[in-house]
Order: structure tokens, then sequence, then C-alpha cells
């Protein structure tokens, strides 16, 4: 049974697609919310905002997830960047990539050009996470369906903000899915649902553990003759904490979105400590190399992430939770449960990349309720808060995180001007804002 | 009163008298001249080693080490039973030395009892303590001496009171361990400042785990975070003294003198989840650096993950910083309830606080000791101390190089040894501070 979910599609007739379309398109409509969508079509058009690597990435798994999706639109703050990833995604899909020249968009407003395009019925947001707040709400407000990669906010500000705006995706049956893969991932799924049910007792600790290489060859590193300050981070935006959140948000989040899922919770508290010990160059920005926190859950359970990203270290992918009565392990290769009974439970080789975009296109062409903003924005928040920990040397509750912290990392105005880097966090002398 | 019953008795009285310092004070001399000597032929009798105090009320004591924490040790220990003379005195330095001798005039004026002549200076005072006529010794030279120490202590017979942490590196571990056994051979004790182990409190929290209390124990975790230790650890700067008197002088700053804060000063809680777990690590995994620290080679943060027998994983956090967010604790989770050792308190299916009296450690770590040679009933916390120090230096080398290691690794193959080439006062270039991923595994 392997691509179940690839399957699912095309033995969809056009006939019944339509029929299902015109009857959700009715159904929406009676209920009072929001977009009719696709009413009459059988097409699913879709525009790229952030045509990077992880723009090209997603935007082929999603035209490859389903049938009849088109890629229409594009928008990029670069132009060279989206000359290039036009030019890839044809040259592998020629026929569902349908990008005219009028339809590509340059510069700080191009989302907003994206967006106004009525053929565009889904968005993919794969800007740095800094901008992936504003871009959700003008896309809701918009009244697109949203794929959005993780992590979606760099800082409290953000993340209250896509709370607001997958609220506002309800009330206008707009669907919202966010690029935490492993969610999709079958035994992960079967895994932790069994840790749900029982199989290893009541929950009391857990380990997450992502110890990798440092990423020193990614993007450029030489700055450019000519480039302002702005394009300068732009260009180097995972190595800035604005932009990318630190890495313990850009990709850890994946990890701790794990640990949320299987404690059905998000943390109570945190402490963290970190810094950067190899990754000092002005090249890699003012984010860290290393962080270590404790998370304390509900009724007092903690576990404990360990995250680096530093070149010749021991490297490790994995996560535990410890039970009364077993723990259950994955390297994400496989779950093994070690219970009262062993189990392990193994993938079935379907692409949690391409599921999670069939799923969504699945949902939006049945008019299923399929939001994944409220639960992404708080695995964010575990990441920001730890990183907030680990930066200022104090320990903090998430609940003053999520009401309180005034935190916002956007620079004053976004144009292609100066921009001075914010120092490297200083433990105890970093303020928690 | 007839002096011809079992010495076992007259050994528990004096066992009561010397447990209780307020109580000590109402034996009277001629009782304990009378039991010491009643405790001296019981240890004839039973076996070999060396006879204690046979016929004289007191200890004498030598100290290696005159240091604040030295310093404030025989405090403690003059403090902790009656009978108790320091005669004895050897530090690398004489105005170190002074000062110890000033603090302990005022503190302990009766029980100072050095002569000009028994006060020794430089890298071989060690040997001229251990030469003289003293019953004990305390070791209080940083750590990179400690195993050296031990061992010039015990084959010279000494009972031995010694500061952690026992060593800097693996190969003086090993070195601690083949001493703790000669000392049990000995009948020798050695008692380490890992005074928890003396605590009231902890030491039924443990027990109460040890019985099962909280189930079986699945997870773990240990934590000093701290302040910065300025103006509590001496640093000297530079200026014109040697490399080797600098680093000596400012040891806690240096890895190869110190060990690292997580060796130096983190080993309490490591040594408290050993015994909680009664087992060391088989492996663990480690991160650190230095977010804020500019003195020395050593880090300001560590974070290790050990993994203990049946996959159980404790994990550890050490930091110096100022201003952030402290916590000293250890906590054993188990499958039926958690222990928060350092509060005394157990939650869970048979949930405890502990609410005796819980003495000073430091103080009761003495008793204990003194106790112990007066008995003629060695206490040997060498091996612990030496396998909780080693939790520690591997925690350490693993955050160095960013390295995961296992113990028999570390404890039978590791190479690592921090000894300069030679102990004098001369050229010794301060070793880059660690870069995980570049620093190589040893």
């Amino acid at each position: 049974m392997k691509n179940k979910a690839m399957k699912a599609t095309p033995d969809l007739s056009r006939r019944d697609f339509i029929k299902t379309s015109a009857a959700l398109g009715a159904a929406t409509l009676a209920s009072g919310t929001g977009r009719m969508f696709a009413a009459g079509s059988d097409k699913i058009r879709i525009g790229l905002i952030g045509c990077g690597g992880r723009g090209t990435h997603d935007a082929t798994k999603c035209l490859n997830s389903s049938e009849n999706v088109e890629l229409v639109a594009m928008g990029d703050l670069f132009k060279d960047r989206l000359d290039r990833c036009r030019r890839t995604l044809k040259s592998n899909l020629p026929d569902s990539v349908q990008v005219t020249e009028e339809m590509c968009f340059v510069g700080w407003d191009a989302y907003k050009k994206v967006l106004a395009c009525e053929d565009v019925d889904m968005v993919i947001l794969t800007q740095p996470p800094h901008f992936r707040p504003q871009h959700l709400k003008a896309a809701i407000e918009a009244g697109k369906h949203v794929f959005m990669e993780k992590p979606v906010a760099v800082d409290p500000v953000g993340v209250r903000s896509v709370i607001e705006s997958s609220e506002l995706a309800d009330k206008k049956g707009l669907t919202i899915v966010a690029g935490t893969q492993m969610r999709r991932i079958s035994h992960l799924v079967e895994g932790i649902k069994s840790i749900h049910d029982g199989a290893i007792g009541e929950l009391v600790g857990g380990q997450c553990v992502r110890l990798g290489d440092g990423m020193l060859t990614w993007g450029q590193k030489e700055r450019q003759p000519g480039w302002s300050d702005m394009e300068w981070h732009l260009r180097r935006w995972l190595f800035l904490t604005w932009l990318s959140g630190d890495f313990i948000v850009e990709m850890h989040v994946h990890n701790l979105d794990v640990m949320n899922w299987a404690l059905d919770a998000h943390p109570v508290q945190c402490v963290a400590m970190g810094g950067r010990q190899v990754r000092t160059g002005p090249e890699y920005g003012n984010c860290y190399d290393h962080f270590a926190i404790e998370y304390e859950y509900p009724n007092g359970v903690r576990i404990e992430y360990m995250g680096s990203q530093i070149d010749g270290c021991t490297n490790r992918n994995d996560q535990r939770i410890v039970g009364t009565k077993g723990r259950a392990y994955t390297d994400f290769g496989r779950v093994v449960i070690e219970g009262p009974g062993k189990v392990e439970y193994a993938w079935d080789n379907i692409d949690p990349c391409i599921k999670q975009h069939a799923d969504q296109i699945a949902a939006i062409r049945e008019g299923k309720r399929l939001n994944e903003g409220k639960r992404i924005a708080e695995s964010s928040l575990t990441s920001i808060m730890g990183r907030m920990s680990a930066y200022t040397g104090r320990a903090l509750k998430w609940d003053w995180a999520m009401n309180a912290s005034k935190l916002d990392l956007s620079p004053a105005k976004y144009e292609f001007g100066d921009l001075p880097m914010r120092p490297v966090a200083i433990p105890g002398k970093t303020q928690l804002i | 009163m007839k002096n011809k019953t079992n010495p076992k008795c007259l050994v528990f009285a004096q066992h009561e008298g010397f447990l209780h310092p307020e109580r000590s004070r109402r034996v009277s001399r001629r009782d304990f001249i009378r039991t010491s000597a009643a405790a001296g032929a019981a240890v004839l009798a039973s076996s070999t080693s060396n006879i204690f105090a046979a016929g004289s009320d007191t200890i004498r004591i030598g100290i290696i080490g005159c240091g604040g924490q030295g310093t404030r040790d025989l405090v403690s220990c003059v403090k902790s039973s009656p009978g108790v003379e320091i005669t004895a005195m050897g530090d690398l330095f004489e105005d170190r030395m002074k000062e110890s001798l000033d603090k302990l005039k005022k503190d302990v004026p009766a029980a100072l009892k050095v002569p000009p002549d028994k006060r020794f200076v430089g890298f071989d005072a060690y040997r001229k303590v251990l030469q003289c006529d003293v019953h004990m010794v305390v070791l209080t030279t940083p750590p990179h001496w400690r195993a050296q120490h031990l061992k010039a202590a015990v084959e010279a017979g000494k009972h031995v009171f010694m500061e952690k942490p026992a060593g800097v590196d693996p190969k003086a571990i090993r070195s601690m361990i083949e001493t703790a056994e000669l000392a049990g051979q000995k009948r020798l004790s050695v008692v380490a400042g890992t005074q928890r182990r003396h605590s009231k409190k902890y030491q039924e929290i443990i027990r109460r785990i040890h019985d099962g209390a909280i189930g079986e124990i699945v997870a773990g975790q240990g934590y000093w975070n701290g302040g910065d230790m300025l103006g509590y650890w001496k640093w000297y700067d530079k200026q014109g003294l040697s490399d080797m008197e600098w680093q000596c002088r400012s040891w806690p700053w240096f890895t190869w003198t110190s060990g690292d804060h997580i060796v130096e000063q983190h080993v309490h809680n490591l040594d408290v989840l050993n015994w909680a777990l009664q087992a060391h690590p088989v492996q663990c995994v480690g991160m650190g650096g230095r977010a804020v620290r500019d003195l020395g080679n050593i880090y300001d943060h560590f974070t290790v993950e050990y993994e203990y027998p049946n996959g159980v994983r404790v994990s550890s956090m050490s930091r110096q910083i100022n201003g952030c967010t402290d916590r000293i604790a250890e906590r054993v989770v188990g499958t039926k309830g958690v222990a928060d050792v350092d509060r005394g308190v157990i939650t869970g299916e048979k949930s405890f606080r502990y609410e005796g009296p819980d003495p000073d450690h430091y103080v009761q770590e003495m008793a204990d000791l003194i106790k112990s040679i007066r008995d003629g009933d060695p206490i040997n916390e060498g091996k612990n101390v030496a396998e909780s120090t080693m939790n520690a230096i591997m925690g350490r080398m693993s955050a160095y190089t960013g390295r995961a290691l296992k113990w028999d690794w570390a404890m039978n193959a590791s190479k690592l040894d921090l000894t300069p080439a030679k102990y004098e006062w001369g050229d010794l270039p301060v070793r880059p501070v660690a870069i995980p991923g570049k620093t190589p595994l040893v």
C-alpha cells in the first residue's frame, strides 16, 4: 500500500470532483463563512511567496501531490532568486507551472501582488520566518488557503499574530497547513497514538536531542559590493535571529513540535543555556551554535532538549518519551515502544512532504476544516521561549511569553538600507523583553 | 567503672558521644582516654592497620593546601569533635599559609599547634607534612594534585579528608581508585568533601529511594546554575608572575588545575545522582562553551545527558554566569513518584517531607570521619568520589570535543593527562579554550 495519498486523487473522476466542488461551494456559502473555492472549476491555483530553496521544494511537492494543481504566481524579494526558482520548476514540471511574466513579482510588496491575483486559491508562504505572521495575515484576509513553512514566527508578537490569523481562517473556512511534515510520518502517527493510548503509562520525562553539522556551506558567505545591510541580512537570513529565529526555532521546531505532540501539551516553563563556540565569524550573523533547554510540561514533567550545529561532533537526531510503564524512542526512521510489550513501527514510505500537500488539497476540495495554525504557533513559541531563556539566562514561563512578552524583532522599516546587526546575545546581560 | 566489658559497648558509647557535638562535651577526659584505649586495642586485635592514637586522646592533623576551602575544612574539623589538633601545614605559597594561620588563630586558637618548623612551602611541602607525626591529613590543594597527594598520604599511612573533586583527568581517577583500594587494605579512612553524603536529610531521602519509595528510577536531573564565582574564586593578574605561579594561584580558572567548574563544583550534584542511582553512567553526550567568561580557559556553561544502566537518562546543567536564573538541585524521577532530593521531599505514592535535624554538612562529614578513626571503623569514600568526578570529567570531555563517549573508554582507554611537563616556577603556556568539533578526544 505505497503512496496511498498519491492514489487517492487520480481515483477521483473529473465529474465527481466538479460535483463535490460545487456542493462544497454551496455548503461554504450557506454557512456564511468564506470564499467559495473553485466552484465549477477543477483546478487549484497556487501562488508561491518566497522562492528560495524551500519554496522551490514545497512548490514541487505540492504540484506533485495532487491532480489539477497549477502554480500561477510567484513573488520574492529578489529577482535572481525568483528567476532561478521559476526556471527550476518549469523545467521539472512544465505542465503544472504556468507562471507568466506578469505573474512574477519582486520586492517588499511582492506578496501583496501575489495575494491580489484573483486566480490564486492557495499560497505557499516560504519567505524567511520573520515574514510569516504578516504574510499569513494578509493571505487569510485575502481569502487564500495557506501552506506555510515552519517556523511561523521568530518572536511572541509574531506568534500572537499567527494565532489570530488562524482563528480568522476558521471563520472564513480557509485551510492552513504548516510544514511540520513529521506530523505525517506514518510511524510517528502510529507510535504517538499508542503513547496517547497509554502504551507507556503516564509520561514522566523525555529527551529531545538533535546534534548536527554546522551548516557552514549554506548560502553565499561573501558580502557583495553594493549590498545594503538589509540585503546582506536577507541573503544570510538563516544566521540572523530577527529573520530565522535562530536554528532552534528555524530547524529544531520540528523536534519540539514532536515533543508537544507526544505530550499533547505545550511547556509550562523552561530554563536554557547556549552560546556560540564555533560559528563565531560575522558571516554567521548573531545566531548561536548550541542550545540546551529544560522544558517543564504540565504535572512537572521535565523534558531535556539539546541542539547544536557544529561540524565534527557526534551527530544525533532522536527523541524519547519516558513513562511509568515503559518508554518510546524514535530516530525518525522508526518508533520503538518499549512498554509491557515491545512494538516497532516502521515507515510506510509515503513521503510526508507530499502527503501534507495532498491532505490540504483534498481538504480544500472536500470543504473540510484543516487548520494547523495554532498548533504550529505553539510549537514555534516552544522554540522561541527556549531561545529567549538561553539568550538571557533567565527561566521563563509560557504564560508570560505568550501573553506579556513584548519581544518584537522587526526592523524599523523594510527597505534596502542600513541595518546594524544586533549583538550576539549574552546571557545575564541581554534583557528579557 | 569496671573496664573489662566488651569493647564494642564502649565503642558504641563513644559513638553516641562523638556523633552529637553537644553531648560529646559531657564525655569526661578520663572516659575518653579509656574509650580510646579500648578502641585502639580493638583495632589491634581485629587486624592490620595503623593504630590510631592508642593511649592518646588527641588526633593530630596536617593540612596540605591552605587556601580558603582548606582553612574552612580545618575549622569544621576542629568544631566537629573534641581532641583535634592542627600540627603541620603545607602549601605552595607562604602568603597563603599565613592568611590561613591568621584565620585559624582567630577561629580555633586552642587547636592550632603548628610550630614554624612544621610549616612547609613549595611543590614538596606535601611530602614534608606527610613525614610529620600526624594521624590524618586534609588534602585541599587544587584538584589537579589530589590523586598524587592521596596516594602519598595513604602510602604514608595517614587517614585522609580530601576535598572534591578527585582529579581533573581519567589518569588521576584511575590512580585514585587504586589508592582507595590500598586505603581499604590498610584500614584507613578516606572521606571526600562531597558533604551531601553526610547530610541527614539527603541520607533519609536516598534511603527511601533505595527502599523503593519512588518505584523504579527512570530519569533524573542535577543542576548547579549559579554565579560567575569572581570574588570567591581568586583571580590574580599575571603581571610579574611566572606562568606557573599565575596559574597555580588562579587555579579555578584553568582546566588543568581545577578540571573546569563542571568538575570542580557540579561534581556535588553528580555525586548525589550516582548515589541515588547506585551506579555510574554508561555513556554521555555534552555541550558547553563560554558565553560570557574571559578569564582562564574554562567554560561558563555545560549541559550533559548521562545514560545510566538500563537506558536511564539523567540530565546535568551547570552554569557560572551572573544575572541568570540560579538553581542548585538534584531530582530523581521514578515510576511511582519524584524525589526532590535537595529539598528533602518525595512526591507520589509515598509522599514524604524530611523535617528532622540536618546539622551543618561540613561539620558532620568531619565528625563522621574523626569518629571512624577513633572507632577503628574506617569510612572509605575514595571510589565514590573518584567515580562522581569521572562523571564530571567525561561530561567536560564530551562538551570540549563535541563527541559522545563511553564510561569504559574514558575509564580504561582515555590517555588524557593534563599534567604539565614539570612542576616549577617557569613558563607554561595556557592551553587554548576548547572548541567542540576541533579539540580532539584524547
